[in-house]
């Protein structure tokens, strides 16, 4: 029992996930027989692993969390009833319709085991097809468009990393080896406003989380730094041209 | 007894028969005696007198002279575009580059600010003019460090040795190396400035040693033969001593009779004093089996890390080094964030490289460390321009000045001349309108003004 309770210093475990929402444009018939008639979107969002399962018509999801996670509240808009749901077994997931986008605060808490506190995290329920901007400057297309441009994907990739974590929780993470990314793209990529010029990559389906958008955010980082340095070299040998060039006016003036 | 006498007879016959086939196959060139007792087993020997094979002749003379042509050639390190002609054989392409101009490598030119030299490069021993003084040496001769030492002459400064020199100018490099943003990864930055690396103090023992070594007398010299000759034969002496006292243990204590587990202290009762030099690591007369042993204690660790590396991929596990607090978090927490100061200009920065600094699409520990480096380059970038402002700022204020002292004296054309070239140098400045109104109206400083605005345009043109 105490071995249990003892951090297990100078390691982390990680567990990748994503959070965020996929919304489809309601049916003419549907908003009819909607009670309120200004909705316009259904919408879900979840909270799921990474990795896509094969075959699977959702974002990720191909492991359950279940094993680490023992509640996900999503924290809806105060206009809904009963805005703070809770949801206590896979899938961490809420389904709505509505009409109007709003900050989503979801709040995860781990098994008792873990001994760790929940963490908060926040997502912007995404209802409008995403613009080559990203930023919703001008105003959404009529819904008739959206709906021939199919289902709106927005999901953002983070990690939930546990630092020493307890021997006994480790152990539970470990026998759930989490399923490994796949390495090459097989579906579209998943738009990212980070990343204004996969919007095209993001288009036609279901999209997929991959290794190789990690490996090609990693190369987009270095080639703007190789371009600051570069550009920093270069601003540096005229500012050394200038720091001499001022000594001379000064000397310059020194002598008159 | 028919079948007996038949019988008979026929006995010695295969015997005989027996005796006479060997013998008749016995091969030539092996003596009767020695085959009866050897018999068919014996290697042949036929192959063994084969001729011996000689090495074949070089081919001399049959590919023909080659033809040699005088051709002139240019050389890339010369400005003056001289020519010179060399003799080169006829089939090189005429349009090769001089094979040569590899050689004729640029230095890389270290320079800094100085705002870099407030920062890292203040040594109480040198003052600014002075390392600028040695800098400029260097550059005028390709960091030739003799002929530096040899011109350096620096007006109230102290003397300096070479050793001084080299110090002051490598750990310059090293620190510039260090703390200027790099382009590159880790592992080449390291290099390079290892490639800097400079150990005054073992330089000027070194070169104590060589003097030493140098100045010695004859006396000296006989001296330090005669002593060598002296060990070598302690040496020998000490190696026959073993050896004997060797043969004597075994004979005593029966090694050979079949007791070899006997402890024998090969080392003798006083120890062989070479033997307790063996384990230290890098020394030259150290065996092969302490290193070796050391190799195949490495080995399996290495490969047991490797192990617990896949291990560790597969359920996401990565070594801290501790600094980080205990809990849960996300990944994305650890995002680092500008200095609030500077944190408008970063982002624009950040926006034109069509870089998002406050998310990233997938916030993994690599990306994290890539986030990390962008940040802090443009952090440098942001800072340097900074400075860069203050210096035009002073330059103009400086330019004001001069001005305005001309238009009090204007008997002083030839400063005017100067400013005019320069003027356009300097990017976009506001304050030229004042400049113009303090002068009288002259043409050139109209002129100045011009080009300053269309500089401005470009500018504006560029940040849009």
């Amino acid at each position: 029992m105490s071995t249990e309770r003892i951090r297990v210093k100078g390691l982390s475990i990680y567990r990748p996930i994503i959070y965020g929402n996929t919304a489809v444009v309601l049916t003419p018939e549907e908003r009819e027989a909607h009670p309120s008639r200004e909705y316009t979107h259904r919408w879900t969002v979840a909270v799921r692993s990474a990795s896509s399962a094969e075959d699977s018509d959702i974002v990720g999801g191909a492991d359950d969390l279940g094993y680490f996670i023992r509640r996900v509240t999503f924290k809806l808009h105060e206009t809904y009833p009963n805005p703070s749901r809770n949801v206590d077994k896979p899938p961490f997931e809420v389904t709505e319709t509505g009409w109007g986008e709003f900050e989503i605060q979801i709040r995860i808490t781990f098994i008792p085991e873990a001994g760790e506190k929940p963490v908060l995290l926040y997502h912007h329920l995404k209802l409008h097809p995403w613009t080559a901007s990203g930023a919703d400057a001008d105003a959404p297309p009529p819904t008739d468009v959206a709906a021939q441009l199919g289902p709106v994907h927005s999901w953002q990739y983070d990690e939930i990393v546990f630092t020493d974590p307890f021997q006994q929780f480790l152990n539970t993470l470990t026998s759930h080896p989490p399923t490994q990314l796949p390495k090459t793209r097989r579906r579209p990529v998943p738009f990212h406003t980070a990343n204004p010029s996969s919007l095209d990559a993001s288009k036609g389906g279901v999209p997929e989380f991959t290794a190789a958008m990690e490996k090609e955010e990693i190369q987009r980082l270095e080639e703007a730094r190789k371009s600051v340095v570069a550009e920093q070299e270069k601003l540096h040998a005229s500012l050394i041209e200038k720091e001499k060039e001022l000594e001379k006016l000064r000397r310059d003036l020194g002598d008159a | 007894m028919a079948g007996a006498s038949a019988a008979d007879p026929s006995t010695p016959a295969p015997t005989q028969t027996k005796k006479n086939i060997p013998l008749a196959r016995k091969p030539s060139g092996i003596s009767r005696e020695l085959y009866s007792l050897i018999g068919p087993s014996a290697p042949t020997l036929v192959a063994q007198v084969a001729k011996p094979r000689l090495k074949q002749k070089p081919n001399l003379g049959s590919g023909g002279s080659t033809k040699w042509t005088w051709r002139s050639f240019k050389n890339p390190a010369r400005t003056d575009r001289l020519e010179l002609g060399h003799w080169v054989k006829a089939d090189t392409d005429p349009d090769a580059e001089y094979s040569f101009a590899k050689y004729n490598v640029k230095l890389v030119d270290y320079t800094y600010s100085q705002d870099e030299y407030i920062k890292f490069l203040e040594d109480p021993e040198w003052t600014k003019e002075e390392t600028d003084y040695l800098f400029s040496l260097i550059r005028e001769y390709d960091s030739r460090f003799y002929i530096i030492t040899d011109r350096y002459e620096f007006a109230g400064g102290p003397p300096r040795s070479m050793e001084d020199l080299k110090d002051r100018y490598y750990s310059i490099c090293r620190k510039l190396i260090r703390n200027r943003p790099w382009a590159g990864d880790e592992a080449s930055k390291s290099q390079l400035v290892s490639s800097f690396q400079f150990d005054k103090e073992r330089e000027v023992m070194r070169k104590k040693y060589l003097l030493s070594l140098e100045n010695r007398t004859p006396k000296d010299l006989a001296e330090e033969e005669a002593l060598y000759i002296e060990l070598k034969r302690l040496e020998q002496n000490e190696k026959r001593f073993k050896q004997d006292r060797e043969r004597l243990l075994r004979t005593l204590l029966g090694v050979d009779s079949g007791l070899p587990d006997l402890p024998i202290d090969e080392d003798g009762p006083l120890g062989d004093p070479k033997k307790k030099k063996k384990g230290v690591p890098g020394e030259l007369d150290s065996p092969a089996t302490p290193s070796s042993s050391l190799f195949t204690s490495a080995v399996p660790k290495r490969a047991q890390s490797a192990k617990s590396a896949a291990h560790d991929a597969l359920h996401c596990i990565q070594r801290t080094d501790g600094t980080t607090p205990a809990g849960s978090m996300l990944r994305s927490f650890r995002l680092a964030y500008p200095k609030a100061a500077i944190a408008a200009k970063v982002s624009q920065m950040a926006a034109e490289l069509g870089i998002s600094l406050s998310r990233l699409v997938m916030p993994t520990r690599d990306t994290l460390a890539q986030h990390d480096a962008l940040l802090e380059a443009i952090t440098a970038l942001v800072e340097t321009k900074k400075v860069a402002d203050r210096v035009d700022q002073e330059i103009r204020t400086a330019r004001m000045r001069l001005g305005m002292r001309e238009s009090e004296t204007p008997a002083e054309t030839p400063m005017d001349v100067d400013e005019d070239r320069q003027a356009p140098d300097t990017p976009g400045e506001g304050r030229a309108q004042s400049v113009v109104s303090t002068r009288s109206g002259r043409i050139s400083s109209v002129d100045t003004s011009g080009t300053s605005t269309t500089r401005v345009g470009t500018k504006r043109q560029k940040l849009s």
